[in-house]
């Protein structure tokens, strides 16, 4: 049946540097986006060529979501949102090339002869993920300082809005806070993992019945263009939760504050979910 | 095969109603307000995009215990 390991597995050690496999597809995602932004941004001209329109329409896409929910500060946090979204994107869909998490050296776990591959998916791995979720809470925290200084910040996170009830509602409100950080997290994780552990189990099931019928050549390709939605979606979703998370540090104003900031604001109504949502 | 392999089994099992009642009338919904609204479909797309999201977390919890039961334990 299919191995499954929920730990990245060691490559070797550079020191006291453990190298793991999933610390190499990170990089590589890394790479290809360094490489992708030298090639396009040393011949990039107003009037895009094919290459750079394929290029930019992810930029676009997203850009154009950032300005339509971020409210009027959308310009400051765009770059981050973007950089989140390509990077997870890139990530994801490195992760569904032939070859990654297959190819790999014979080793052995628990007296069973088992594959330990060579490049596994980055956000297959917990640390990563977690790694880009302490990213956008330092990020959202950041911003909250910047937009309402110190005072105005640890006001709106220590102090409820009946003061009596300060007791009972700032430790649910610091729970919240840090349950951002578990969730997008264990999200991305679980989604990518999941998705790793749902390809290898099909492509287990199908060949184990090859010789009544055929599938095996079909089925995991109809689930690879699915891990590529999800990819996708799951790349859309971290950036967009990082964004609503930033959207509502930034404007977190007291209703008898100063509401005459976003009077005109519609869209941003629409993105800011409720108070407490994790 | 021991009782690890149920309870895995239970915990994804369970844990997936939940999600997928909530998952379904959230897109149930979106669908219907998009009928209603074609042109509104561009404005909907983001919040249902995030509340699919926050919905989808709780299934992954289930998920990831589940698994933690099965290989971490």
């Amino acid at each position: 049946m299919v191995h499954v390991e929920i730990k990245a597995e060691e490559l070797f050690a550079i020191g006291p540097l453990i190298v793991t496999n999933s610390m190499v597809g990170v990089l590589l995602a890394s790479a290809v986006l360094l490489l992708a932004a030298w090639w396009f941004t040393r011949r990039s001209a107003v009037v895009p060529s094919r290459g750079q329109s394929v290029i930019e329409l992810p930029i676009e896409f997203l850009a154009g979501v950032v300005r339509g929910t971020g409210g009027k500060r959308w310009r400051q946090f765009a770059p981050f949102v973007l950089a989140i979204f390509l990077y997870v994107l890139v990530a994801n869909w490195l992760s569904l090339l032939p070859g990654v998490g297959t190819i790999g050296l014979a080793g052995e776990v628990e007296g069973e002869k088992v594959i330990v591959p060579f490049v596994r998916a980055g956000a297959a791995d917990l640390n990563f993920t977690l790694g880009l979720a302490l990213v956008s809470f330092v990020a959202f925290i950041a911003f909250g300082l910047r937009a309402n200084g110190l005072r105005g910040y640890l006001k709106e996170l220590l102090i409820a809005e009946p003061a009596y009830m300060t007791p009972l509602l700032t430790p649910i409100h610091l729970i919240s806070e840090l349950s951002r950080v578990i969730s997008l997290s264990m999200r991305l994780f679980g989604n990518v993992f999941a998705g790793e552990v749902l390809l290898a189990t099909m492509l287990a099931l199908t060949t184990a019945t090859v010789f009544i019928l055929p599938l095996a050549f079909v089925v995991p390709g109809i689930f690879l263009g699915l891990e590529l939605l999800f990819g996708l979606v799951q790349a859309l979703v971290f950036a967009l939760l990082s964004m609503t998370y930033i959207t509502l540090a930034i404007a977190e104003h007291r209703q008898h504050g100063s509401s005459d900031d976003h009077s005109g604001d519609a869209p941003e109504q629409g993105a800011a979910p409720a108070h407490g949502s994790a | 095969m021991d009782l690890h392999t149920l309870a895995a089994g239970l915990a994804m099992g369970l844990g997936g109603i939940g999600p997928g009642i909530g998952l379904g009338i959230g897109f149930s919904k979106a669908m219907e307000a998009i009928g209603r609204n074609p042109e509104a479909s561009g404005t909907i797309f983001v919040p249902y995009i995030l509340g699919l999201a926050l919905t989808e977390a709780i299934g992954i919890y289930a998920l990831v215990v589940s698994l933690i039961i099965l290989f971490a334990s």
